[in-house]
């Protein structure tokens, strides 16, 4: 559907406006699968908890609702949940940093270096990607107690900074998208290898780097598992942080009552504030993967 | 290693070996290093007056407490009254719907040797059951000269029962929640009928109901701990622990299939509804409608008193006592309350000690802020006349649930295992999907058994 | 594909190639090998420390007892005749099958789709819309399942009803789990794979769509004959991640089974058996057993995608 054919669209074949039209019905059924249910936690956000219960899926609640909503996720343990972003965000951003550094030489020298072991890297990076995460729990969490890391935000920041995923993303990437006789005439030109990749190979990857960048981003904000054991309590992230709002609420915890009590439209708040972060991040990274790279002419 | 093949379908194969083989020849390296855990509690056969081994002790040393948000308040109260304790306060999700994070952390820390907290709250209340096992036990006994037998003594009877495993008390039970039978003395006015004080009149209640008042109820079974209000009501042993690895159920027990008819007949009735209490569906359905319903203490807040909930008018509600078969002695059941653990490694056990015996029984917290029935006997009288001072409850509130939780039966035992997540898993479905509970019974006595068998019990 | 010459001699490699074209490059490509060691070194550490450590710890506990001695398979014996791990198996398989098929065939189908919108932010706006439910995770989700399979309650209640459901507990009967997993996990997962598929549709040089255009192929024949086969290593590269992350399928029923108060039971997958028997039960060593069964598995299946995705051969 590229911008001049639209302009020509009547001289469409019958054929090709039925799968113009497929398309779009496609397309927007999609839509509407994947935002109904967030809409839906926008309007519960809004909602008493009385009328979650008992009004329409989508009458929409009111502002006074939701600011009550908002009172009672604030008063929450003194605002506590403002921590957990902080913390979250220290985690996911420093991890983030350290992604970056590591995955994309990787990646890159992985694509289109020759060396001794390339292949096993390889072999050992995608192994280590299936390994269930659940497995890897406990090994490295005795690891980090070994060197009495334990509850230190590095427990949380150095396991993130293992992001085989994106090393993987960018080894694709450069082994599809740059042409090898780029970086060859660079070299001839008397670039040494480290202006090859800064000057000629980084420039072509940004769409890489946006993409894993975020992805590292997402996986180490949504990570749960590790953080719950190696950083409790107050340096807990928003991910823990979350189950200990859920297990606040009474229908899971018969014993939750009083002022220490949450109600499920307060956890909309909350679940919604925790989602806007990566939601940003993914606006600010979709920037850098739009069209226009320059895969040279040498792949048929 | 840098050849190119030209189809590249051999050497990720080769490199899988070569990986493999590597792999192994690490491991059989790896598997010289020795792996001896450092045991925290070495038995040198001496007691001290603990009771156990303690780890060496300094009464400088800050205790960490790890509560759930409800039970900060309990520890802050602490700091208040007690600013000469170090203390450090964790909140966690304090296992509750039976996440497990206790023994989850706990086990970490076991494999790692350090890191355990001195004192724990949790919401279960068969934690004791695994923290008091095993080589690396979490909980330190409590009535082997660690607390006072007084103290101790203060409990209304029985309350302990969950924290005590093959004899010995290893925590302190915060809340009690022992069942009774909820009514609406409004609706009971207008439709004439007399409360039943026996399971067989409360059938014959809920038949005519379903008659004369279609879509009111006397009941739910829609939760997972509906086995812990009728079954155990009935005292069905279905929940049988003996020592600490001995475990029978026997849902072909005559009171068994007593009440499972009881729940099918008048689910046939329509009025025993199949939904949670907690399920926006119940809240739709049943508002108004709530004729009777056996269940904990805590309904009273939860549903009752609750405005997001059944929002019941003040002065209708009542809490009757406990049903019991015709011509036996009527027995309460429990659903919940929260438990207190001192951890075996605390360096500053008696800062533990001052803890728990406050957050268990100190009015301050006890009457003043707690929500639930507090398990200490004096806090718990006082915090009844509490309640019954406010006039929300019709009746005679405080006495009917006084002797409720001192009537909760012993036969009903605390597994290492969730009887509640084994009869949501097979009940549950089967009655939505129209199965009668009767011809469900040998299923759920399977599957009861299946998961003690795979938490270490000897099965009868 | 033309390799550029110096591409022959394989840097670093022990026997000299003799007829090696005198060029540049052979001084070119031995700085360049050494220059990769420390493009990798950094990388390499973290794999060291944190995965490739753990997860021989975790091997080697699956063959031994819980006190070091050497156990041989009985852990994986105990693990395999455990009353929860058929029927686990059973769950999964029928998860994967479902999902993985939706998965590949739709992400794919709705990339190129989404590829083909002419104008950016039509496209971009599409794409954000579609990520959205990706930055839901764990306990973030379980209100909205608990309201979403609720016909009561829910917002697409009528679809619910359609198919027959009028309670929650109805929604989530066994037989309907496979589908209502792969539906979450579709949900969740589709919008980030689309947008990988995205770039890399994008890194489909123009010309070679226009020529493809010039020679009157309309837009199926281009996604089939041109677009299809340059995303091969990317679609193979879904399909072992999504194959991974099928076989250890943990947080949809964790979640369900959080919101359904255990009638999803919490050990309706073999990664929540593994959780169970490391955390529950107290054995790790089993725990460790199940994972490398898992990992055994998934290895054996990916290989298929390797060979036929091409995912370590060159261009």
């Amino acid at each position: 559907m590229s911008a001049t054919s639209t302009r020509r669209s009547y001289q469409l074949t019958p054929g090709a406006w039925l799968g113009r039209a497929a398309t779009v019905l496609v397309l927007a059924f999609f839509v509407v699968f994947f935002a109904l249910p967030i809409v839906w936690l926008l309007i519960a956000s809004g909602k008493t908890p009385h009328q979650l219960v008992s009004t329409g899926a989508f009458t929409p609640g009111s502002l006074g609702a939701l600011s009550a909503n908002w009172d009672a996720l604030v008063h929450f343990q003194n605002g506590i949940v403002f921590q957990w972003l902080g913390n979250s965000a220290f985690y996911a951003v420093a991890a983030l940093a350290i992604t970056l550094l590591t995955t994309i030489p990787a990646g890159y020298a992985l694509a289109l270096g020759d060396f001794r072991g390339r292949k096993a890297l390889l072999t050992t990076t995608l192994v280590v990607m299936l390994i269930p995460s659940t497995a890897l729990v406990l090994p490295v969490f005795l690891e980090l107690s070994a060197v009495s890391l334990v509850g230190k935000p590095a427990a949380a920041i150095l396991p993130f900074s293992f992001f085989p995923f994106g090393v993987y993303l960018t080894y694709i990437y450069f082994s599809t998208s740059v042409p090898r006789d780029l970086l060859d005439a660079a070299r001839i030109d008397g670039c040494g290898e480290l202006a090859v990749f800064g000057r000629v190979a980084m420039p072509l990857a940004r769409p890489v780097v946006a993409l894993v960048g975020f992805f590292s981003f997402v996986a180490n904000w949504n990570n749960f598992f590790l953080p719950f054991l190696t950083v409790p309590g107050v340096r807990s992230p928003i991910q823990v942080g979350l189950t200990n709002l859920l297990a606040s609420v009474p229908a899971f915890n018969f014993t939750a009552t009083g002022d220490a009590a949450v109600e499920l439209p307060t956890l909309a708040v909350a679940t919604l504030l925790s989602v806007t972060p990566v939601l940003l991040i993914f606006l600010f990274s979709q920037r850098f993967l739009v069209a226009g790279l320059t895969a040279g002419g040498t792949k048929e | 290693m840098t050849t190119e093949h030209p189809r590249g379908a051999a050497s990720p194969l080769r490199h899988l070996v070569v990986a493999a083989t590597a792999a192994v020849t690490l491991l059989a390296l790896a598997a010289c290093g020795s792996s001896t855990s450092p045991s925290a509690s070495k038995s040198d056969g001496s007691t001290s007056a603990f009771g156990f081994a303690p780890v060496k002790q300094d009464s400088s040393a800050a205790i960490t407490v790890w509560v759930d948000a409800t039970r900060e308040a309990a520890a802050k109260q602490f700091q208040k009254a007690h600013p000469e304790v170090p203390i450090k306060v964790e909140t966690y999700d304090g296992g509750a719907d039976g996440s497990g994070s206790f023994q989850t952390k706990v086990e970490a820390f076991n494999q790692a040797g350090s890191g355990w907290p001195d004192v724990v709250f949790s919401t279960q209340n068969n934690e004791a059951a695994w923290a008091s096992q095993g080589k690396d036990a979490f909980a330190a006994p409590l009535d082997k000269g660690y607390l006072d037998k007084s103290f101790l003594d203060g409990f209304t009877p029985g309350a302990l029962a969950p924290v005590t495993v093959d004899g010995t008390v290893y925590g302190l039970r915060n809340d009690l929640a022992p069942t009774v039978t909820w009514y609406d003395t409004a609706l009971m006015k207008q439709f004439g009928y007399t409360v039943p004080t026996t399971w067989e009149a409360y059938q014959a209640l809920g038949e005519k109901v379903g008659k004369e008042h279609p879509g009111y109820i006397v009941g739910t079974v829609g939760d997972s701990f509906a086995p812990e209000i009728y079954f155990w009501g009935a005292k069905a042993p279905v929940n049988v622990v003996k020592g600490t690895d001995q475990f029978s159920a026997n849902t072909s027990d005559a009171s068994s299939v007593k009440m499972a008819t009881l729940i099918d007949d008048l689910l046939k009735s329509g009025s025993m509804a199949k939904e949670s209490v907690f399920s926006p569906e119940f809240v739709q359905k049943y508002t108004g409608k709530v004729l009777m319903m056996p269940g904990p203490v805590w309904y009273s807040g939860a549903l009752f008193n609750n405005p997001s909930s059944l929002k019941s008018a003040p002065g209708t509600i009542a809490a009757g006592l406990p049903l019991g078969w015709d011509g036996q002695q009527a027995v309460a059941g429990n659903v919940g309350g929260g438990t207190w653990y001192v951890s075996r490694h605390s360096a500053n056990l008696e800062a533990a000690k001052k803890l728990i015996e406050f957050v268990t029984s100190d009015p301050s917290y006890q009457v003043d802020l707690a929500q639930g029935l507090p398990a200490y006997k004096d806090a718990g009288d006082k915090w009844l006349a509490k309640q019954a001072a406010s006039g929300f409850f019709a009746g005679d509130f405080a006495k009917n649930v006084s002797a409720a939780a001192s009537e909760v039966w012993d036969g009903w035992g605390y597994p290492r295992f969730s009887q509640e997540a084994v009869w949501a898993k097979t009940v549950t479905p089967a009655l939505s999907a129209g199965k009668s509970l009767v011809d469900t019974l040998p299923e759920w006595d399977k599957a009861i058994k299946n998961q003690a068998q795979a938490n270490g019990y000897k099965v009868k | 594909m033309t390799l550029a010459p110096s591409r022959a001699a394989a840097a670093g490699a022990p026997t000299g190639a003799r007829q090696r074209p005198r060029r540049a490059s052979r001084s070119v490509t031995g700085r360049w090998s050494r220059i990769s060691y420390l493009f990798v070194s950094g990388y390499v550490l973290f794999a060291l420390a944190f995965g490739i450590l753990p997860t021989l710890y975790a091997v080697r506990m699956s063959f031994t007892h819980d006190d070091g001695t050497f156990a041989g398979l009985t852990n994986y014996v105990d693990a395999v005749q455990d009353f929860r791990f058929l029927p686990a198996v059973g769950h999964v398989a029928a998860f994967v099958g479902v999902w993985l098929v939706s998965l590949l065939v739709l992400v794919t189908v709705l990339s190129l789709m989404v590829h083909a919108i002419g104008r950016a932010w039509l496209s971009s706006s599409v794409r954000f819309v579609y990520y959205i439910p990706g930055a839901l995770a764990g306990a973030a989700s379980v209100v909205l399942w608990l309201f979403l399979l609720n016909p009561t309650v829910s917002p697409v209640s009528a679809v619910l009803r359609a198919f027959g459901f009028s309670t929650f507990v109805e929604t989530i009967a066994p037989g309907n789990l496979p589908v209502i997993f792969a539906v979450i996990a579709f949900w969740s997962g589709a919008g980030g794979w689309i947008v990988v598929m995205y770039g890399a549709l994008n890194s489909i040089p123009v010309e070679v769509l226009e020529a493809a255009r010039l020679d009157g192929a309309g837009a199926v024949r281009t996604a089939l004959h041109v677009q299809l086969p340059m995303l091969r290593k990317w679609i193979s590269y879904m399909a072992i991640m999504s194959l991974a992350a099928g076989t250890q399928l943990f947080v949809e029923p964790r979640v369900l089974s959080q919101a359904s108060h255990a009638v999803v039971p919490n050990d309706y997958s073999l990664n929540q058996l593994a959780y169970l028997f490391a955390f529950k039960q107290g054995d790790l060593n089993g725990s460790a057993a199940i994972a490398v069964l898992l990992l055994l598995v998934t290895l054996v299946l990916s290989v298929f995608f390797v060979i036929r995705g091409g995912l370590f051969e060159r261009d």
